[in-house]
């Protein structure tokens, strides 16, 4: 760090603001009333907030850890175009990570809808803009739009709803700092048995920053969307009072492109690349008050597979990696969580490119965070991670990383799904 | 098909549409449920989202709630926001749209009661803590207002099931009725606490307190929804002191320490009393939770 007074102030700043929510000497002033039952708020006005998510962070990697993202092989980043921006890249300092905007109501007797516009000092971002009927008979519902795909738990939470600072790796590293988000339907279907049953299956564009690419290049086929499907089911075989239980099962299959450029040849692929995986969220409610003692265990287990034909020759591609996460959270004391995560990426990671087959070594990180939600708007939370990443020929590098993040939210109370 | 997976095929059918015939109500509290039973008698299957342990406030959408409601005839709600942080993932996840709001399954008891403590529209702040826009939602701890819930959700239920209105009205007369009663006794228990002033923990007893003529001096909460910080409990104790109160009262989910600091510092009672019936196995239903509630306080 250049300047070694900054952690100091850091953590002070950090535990001012956690301190202003903890011993705040609040004036017992009375709640102004009226009585009358007329609401100020009228029903037709969409619901709207905005979520502020920023983070002081610091990583000692040598040059730059989403630089070493790109490199790592097995995930190494083929597949990012030269002029596409990572969103997902972090400045050693302090990062404003977005603002989210989101629209939500009913549309009429049919629908309702939701638009969720991230912002941030590059620009705007959609990230979610859907209509869902509310009205299908027989379990069935229908969603349309830009969305985020509902398989596995985490991917379709937004950043802010996260246990932790940053996305696992495996996801990371898979499908890009936005996960598998995308122009298109989903179908799900909750099935009529005495236990929860749900089943999904989502068309999309196939536009994906890193394993649904299409390249522009005379050699390759310009595929028509849309270009990739998912399906998934959800189970929650239990029923008891405070313990919660769902698993999931996933896969997913669609069109991918690689252009390599290697000593002045360049080779186009073209082909499938598809993954599958399961997860499981298990979720332990005290009963006490403010979330202490509550409980949450969650894992999920990643693996893809590639497998693409050259255009312009006769070779192939393939490609199998994988990865997992664990991660449990424990509220420790009024609206104060402790939360630890262990992650492995690369325990298969193998390439095969013009019939010479590459094995590749695995990678691994450890993270632990503190975070303090002083109401249901605002959270503070202080995270560090220590991972070991697998850098192919250059050997292996140890990067530390630190978290500083707030996070508020003003406008309409959310509501979460599980 | 074989025989064994039609069968099966149709135990899941069966399971899936059980109780036909008879009404299937979801409320969201327990004391809503309590109600409901009485008001729907045999004629309705009555179940409970929130335990009387659970606060409403903080539940997660978890798939337990989502399969109760998806074969609900009439989802019965509190309303004024104190389901806000779950309510809709539920009634959309169970893709029941009979109980969707807006519909004649889904009823929102707080239309008819005397709301308390609405905030000033223009004072209106988070500032302000976990202040509900609508006014206090914890009404149903008042017995008047019980009986204008048991009225509300006897209308809805004849409307659902007109052949047995009667019965639904009757039953909620009867239910008005005794409330009425018992009233006059619940009165003349509390008859040595009227005017005194207590301490609660949060504001879930507002209501309670008015009727039966208590003062809340202040609460242990500094403010609704943030936990007690030293510098209250401080002014807490002194408030105590300087009003003499003799009796803090509060919800079973909160610890106690906060109020045995409090006891031990100026010697008041601290009492710790069921808001949802079914927290108590003497709190089994909604006369049976006053009774109690009024037996702790008067001890």
């Amino acid at each position: 760090m250049k300047y070694h007074y900054s952690s100091a102030i850091l953590v002070m700043a950090g535990a001012l603001l956690t301190l202003n929510a903890v011993a705040q000497d609040d004036t017992p002033e009375k709640v102004p009333t009226r009585n009358d039952s007329t609401s100020a708020l009228s029903a037709f006005n969409p619901a709207v907030s905005a979520i502020v998510d920023m983070y002081y962070y610091n990583e000692n990697s040598k040059e730059g850890l989403s630089h070493m993202k790109e490199e790592m092989p097995g995930f190494a980043g083929h597949s990012h175009g030269e002029d596409e921006h990572d969103h997902g890249e972090k400045e050693n300092g302090f990062n404003l990570n977005h603002v989210e905007l989101t629209l939500s109501a009913e549309v009429d007797n049919y629908f309702k809808a939701l638009a969720n516009v991230a912002i941030s000092e590059d620009g705007a971002e959609i990230e979610e803009a859907w209509a869902e009927t509310t009205g299908l008979p027989w379990g069935f519902q229908a969603k349309a739009g830009k969305l985020f795909s509902n398989f596995g738990y985490i991917n379709a939470q937004h950043s802010h709803m996260w246990d932790f600072s940053d996305q696992p790796l495996i996801y990371e590293l898979s499908l890009g700092s936005h996960g598998l988000n995308d122009k298109g339907v989903q179908l799900s279907w909750l099935a009529p048995t005495p236990v929860y049953l749900l089943f999904g299956a989502e068309v999309f564009q196939g536009d994906n920053e890193m394993m649904y690419v299409q390249k522009e290049n005379d050699d390759l086929p310009k595929n028509d969307g849309p270009r990739l499907g998912v399906g998934w089911v959800k189970l929650a075989p239990l029923q008891i009072d405070n313990h919660e239980l769902l698993l999931g099962l996933f896969g997913a299959s669609g069109s991918h492109q690689e252009v390599h450029e290697e000593g002045g040849a360049t080779n186009s692929f073209d082909g499938i690349n598809w993954f599958a995986g399961a997860d499981a969220v298990y979720k332990f409610d005290s009963g006490k008050a403010y979330d202490q003692g509550d409980a949450t265990v969650q894992a999920e287990y990643f693996y893809r597979n590639k497998e693409l034909d050259q255009e312009n020759g006769d070779e192939e591609l393939t490609g199998a990696q994988d990865g997992y996460y664990i991660q449990g959270t424990y509220g420790i004391l009024p609206r104060w969580r402790g939360g630890l995560r262990w992650e492995q990426v690369g325990l298969t990671n193998q390439e095969e490119e013009e019939g010479i087959k590459k094995e590749f070594s695995d990678s691994w990180r450890a993270t632990a965070m503190v975070d303090l939600r002083p109401s249901e708007f605002s959270q503070v939370r202080f995270q560090v991670s220590n991972g070991d990443y697998d850098l192919g020929d250059k050997g292996v590098e140890n990067v530390w990383e630190v978290y500083v993040q707030l996070t508020f939210s003003i406008g309409a109370h959310d509501a979460h799904s599980f | 098909m074989s025989k064994k997976i039609k069968f099966i095929i149709l135990a899941l059918a069966v399971s899936a549409t059980s109780f036909a015939g008879k009404l299937n109500v979801v409320t969201t509290t327990s004391d809503l449920a309590s109600i409901t039973e009485i008001v729907a008698g045999d004629l309705a299957k009555v179940s409970s989202i929130c335990s009387g342990n659970q606060d409403p406030h903080h539940l997660q959408a978890r798939p337990r709630y989502v399969m109760m409601a998806r074969n609900a005839d009439l989802w019965i709600r509190t309303g004024m926001d104190l389901e806000i942080g779950w309510e809709m993932p539920v009634i959309d996840g169970s893709r029941n749209r009979k109980i969707r709001p807006g519909n004649p399954g889904h009823l929102d008891v707080s239309t008819q009661i005397h709301k308390l403590d609405i905030p000033d529209a223009s004072m209106l702040s988070r500032a302000m803590g976990d202040v509900h826009s609508q006014g206090n939602p914890h009404y149903l701890i008042d017995p008047e207002n019980a009986k204008h819930a048991a009225q509300d959700i006897a209308e809805r239920l004849a409307q659902l099931d007109p052949k047995n209105a009667d019965t639904y009205r009757n039953n909620a007369g009867a239910f008005i009725d005794r409330i009425d009663k018992r009233m006059e006794e619940w009165k003349e228990q509390m008859e040595p606490l009227k005017g005194k002033s207590i301490v609660t923990y949060h504001r879930s007893w507002l209501y309670f307190c008015e009727r039966f003529g208590l003062t809340i001096a202040i609460e242990l909460e500094p403010k609704p929804g943030i936990p007690p910080s030293p510098t209250h409990l401080t002014r807490v104790i002194e408030t105590v002191q300087a009003d003499e109160i003799k009796l803090i009262l509060q919800e079973p989910w909160y610890s106690t320490k906060a109020a045995d600091r409090v006891a031990e510092k100026t010697g008041a009672r601290v009492v710790t009393a069921p808001t949802y019936t079914g927290s108590d196995p003497d709190a089994d239903n909604y006369i049976a939770l006053i009774d109690l509630i009024v037996k702790r306080l008067t001890e």
